[in-house]
């Protein structure tokens, strides 16, 4: 008994060493390892482009490590690892709103000979500290004015036209204007985009800028939107990106905000919407323009990695026209490369994208700054408050200009 | 007679090193950390600053705000658990038949973990689709509105909690001897003499005891608060745990997330001071 007991755990050993032989170092080879959230449902054809990046590099090994889904969790792994100069990693892929914050730090690898000009400027914006860029753009995403084409004609131009158009085509049953109002990071990015659609900004050139004219009547309009013209109910101050967008797909509202993932959610058979839902850009206020938010993730290399070089060609690789066509072929994501909104190869494979050209060009990356997510923390409770009527506009961003004032100054 | 004296020292050896493992050393840790300046993304090294920390706290409005809201979900929880868990435990006292399956089903809340609990209760509480709202058929923006939000988190609170508090007093009344009762009855004492003179003194520990839990658990809130609402909104609902998680594991403010976690170590070791010195004066 014991000595089979023993052989089944020599099997065992051996079956181990045999699984993880393709990843052990060939000889002088090297393995780069890169880290990224769940992206993708099927890993298919990542892994390919992988493939023919070790094809093209003899000696470089790829191994992939996926991290959990919720971005808190990524945030803090790469942080505390990054922080402890760990090179477990060398790839990383990073959500638009940390570059600054980890770049500051000294943990990426800067790419110095970038050529920036292919990509949209919100996410060049984004990624560039200090006049360096600290990772290359690969996915974009921006917020999105989603109507019934059924109920209204023209899109609104104007946020003023909005409130107009829901007041007409609503009634009983069918709300308005749904968007994201609960106490959370897509609070502030719906509210940015009233603010700079109105020539207003957070910061401006370093400069703390928020409790200005035009912010305090974008923001007053939020507030408005839902207890002055009722377009919006006041249940959008719990509401985040899946409940509005099942409320609208339900066909029970005129307008929605959202991401480009719901379209084709809305385009499934079986939806309540099915066929009556048009996309438009934002709208702006007189003077104005449009201003979605920013969204994406970006490839950066660990400053700590011990093949910096080879982890930088692979980002180049992965962020190149050809890799980011694949990918949105294959995934239907938006790629943050301009010239492949014209590609027809690519729009005959997912027409949607030929729709959101002029939406990412016009996109606003959220505040560049190392203390983004202290940041973001006042501007959701302060926003919030504003949207809840429990403070004045005006109460609520001088409230924030102050608090965020004192977290740049300790910064 | 002096080897006997030391000898269960030998004993007690193996848990107290434990306890300084599990226990002593990290809050040790966390005591340190919040006398430093120390920030993931701060590329300055973690420095040494006293009592800074502690002085920023003092003039921080959200770290008042938090304890503001804490302090109100202790008190409204906890008052309205133990009255409810009292009242029930008085109605079952006698055995009558499905005794034994009314206890079953009023432990069911207990039972399911919180953060399910709380996700059932966000679509209950949905001002458009759910259930409450329609059962009062009124349109009440529960978990939206600044005046609410913190009253919908204590009601799913006192849902979860008052079958702990009534299960603890059940016990403690079935304690109480019988000849009491009998003797009360022979001298012709009222209900209410019998429930004040006799029931309520004889349950007083266990009643000590059910707070004593009740009161650390809601002072440390988290998780039902976190998924109900996140701390919003215009963070009318955010505890001084929720403020604590958001600065050490969003804003990756290790040194004064420490402090704002010692401060609610220190809430909490207060309220279990004072209830210890009452039930040692009960028991006495």
């Amino acid at each position: 008994m014991p000595t089979r007991r023993r052989f089944l755990g020599a099997l065992a050993a051996a079956g181990l060493a045999a699984g993880c032989g393709p990843q052990a170092p060939r000889g002088p080879g090297t393995t780069l390892v890169f880290k990224h959230g769940k992206l993708f449902g099927d890993p298919y054809v990542l892994r390919g482009l992988i493939d023919e990046f070790e094809r093209a590099h003899p000696g470089v090994t790829v191994r992939e490590e996926t991290l959990p889904a919720s971005s808190d969790e990524q945030y803090q792994f790469y942080a505390i690892n990054l922080q402890a100069g760990s090179d477990a990693f060398d790839v990383l892929a990073v959500d638009i709103i940390w570059v600054a914050g980890f770049a500051r730090a000294g943990w990426l690898r800067r790419f110095p000979d970038a050529d920036k000009a292919p990509f949209f400027a919100g996410p060049v914006e984004a990624v560039t500290w200090r006049g360096a860029v600290y990772a290359l753009p690969w996915f974009v995403d921006a917020g999105l004015l989603y109507y019934r084409k059924d109920l209204v004609k023209d899109p609104p131009a104007t946020w003023a036209r909005l409130v107009d158009i829901s007041r007409e085509a609503s009634g009983p049953g069918m709300q308005g204007f749904l968007w994201q109002g609960k106490q959370y990071e897509g609070l502030v990015c719906n509210a940015l985009e009233y603010l700079h659609s109105n020539g207003g900004a957070v910061l401006e050139g370093g400069r703390l800028v928020l409790d200005s004219r035009e912010n305090r009547e974008a923001l007053g309009l939020m507030a408005d939107l839902v207890h002055r013209y009722g377009v919006t109910p006041a249940s959008v101050s719990t509401m985040t990106e899946e409940p509005s967008r099942h409320v609208f797909g339900q066909g029970r509202a005129v307008f929605l905000r959202n991401w480009p993932y719901a379209w084709r959610l809305f385009q499934a058979p079986a939806s309540g919407v099915h066929g009556k839902v048009g996309v438009a850009e934002l709208p702006r206020f007189p003077g104005g323009r449009s201003s979605p938010t920013l969204g994406g993730w970006q490839l950066a290399v660990n400053a700590a990695s011990r093949h910096r070089e080879a982890a930088a060609a692979l980002v180049e690789f992965l962020t190149g026209e050809q890799a980011q066509k694949r990918l949105a072929i294959a995934y239907g994501f938006q790629p943050a490369r301009v010239a492949l909104y014209k590609d027809r190869e690519l729009l005959a494979a997912q027409p949607f994208l030929g729709s959101l050209e002029r939406v990412f060009a016009t996109a606003r990356p959220r505040p560049v700054t190392p203390q983004y997510v202290r940041v973001s923390q006042v501007l959701q409770a302060d926003f919030s408050a504003a949207i809840s009527g429990l403070e004045t506009p005006q109460a609520a961003l001088a409230h924030a200009q102050r608090r965020i004032g004192q977290i740049l100054d300790a910064g | 007679m002096r080897a006997e004296r030391e000898r269960p020292w030998w004993y007690l050896a193996p848990a107290a090193a434990l306890l300084g493992v599990v226990t002593a050393y990290p809050l040790g840790h966390v005591l340190w950390l919040s006398l430093e300046q120390r920030s993931v993304l701060d590329p300055a090294p973690p420095r040494f600053i006293g009592l800074d920390n502690y002085l920023r706290l003092a003039a921080d409005e959200r770290f008042w705000n938090a304890l503001g809201n804490t302090l109100y979900f202790v008190v409204v929880s906890v008052g309205l658990e133990l009255a409810l868990g009292l009242a029930f435990a008085l109605a079952v006292q006698r055995p009558f038949r499905g005794r034994a399956l009314l206890y079953g089903i009023i432990l069911l809340p207990w039972a399911v973990p919180t953060a399910v609990s709380a996700r059932m209760w966000e679509w209950m509480y949905d001002s458009e689709i759910g259930v409450l709202n329609y059962l009062i058929g009124a349109q009440v923006n529960w978990l939206g509105s600044p005046a609410w939000a913190l009253n919908a988190a204590i009601l799913m609170d006192v849902w979860k909690s008052t079958p702990f508090v009534a299960l603890l007093l059940v016990a403690g009344l079935q304690s109480i001897p019988r000849d009491l009762y009998h003797a009360a009855a022979v001298d012709g004492a009222s209900r209410w003499t019998v429930l004040s003179r006799i029931t309520l003194p004889l349950l007083a520990p266990m009643i000590l005891v059910a707070l004593i839990f009740r009161t650390i658990d809601a002072f440390r809130v988290f998780d039902s608060i976190y998924v109900l609402t996140g701390g919003g909104p215009a963070n009318s609902t955010e505890t001084l745990s929720i403020y604590a998680y958001k600065t050490l594991f969003q804003s990756l403010e290790f040194g004064y997330g420490s402090t704002l976690a010692v401060s609610v170590f220190a809430c909490v070791a207060v309220v279990a001071g004072v209830y210890a010195f009452l039930l040692r004066r009960i028991l006495r």
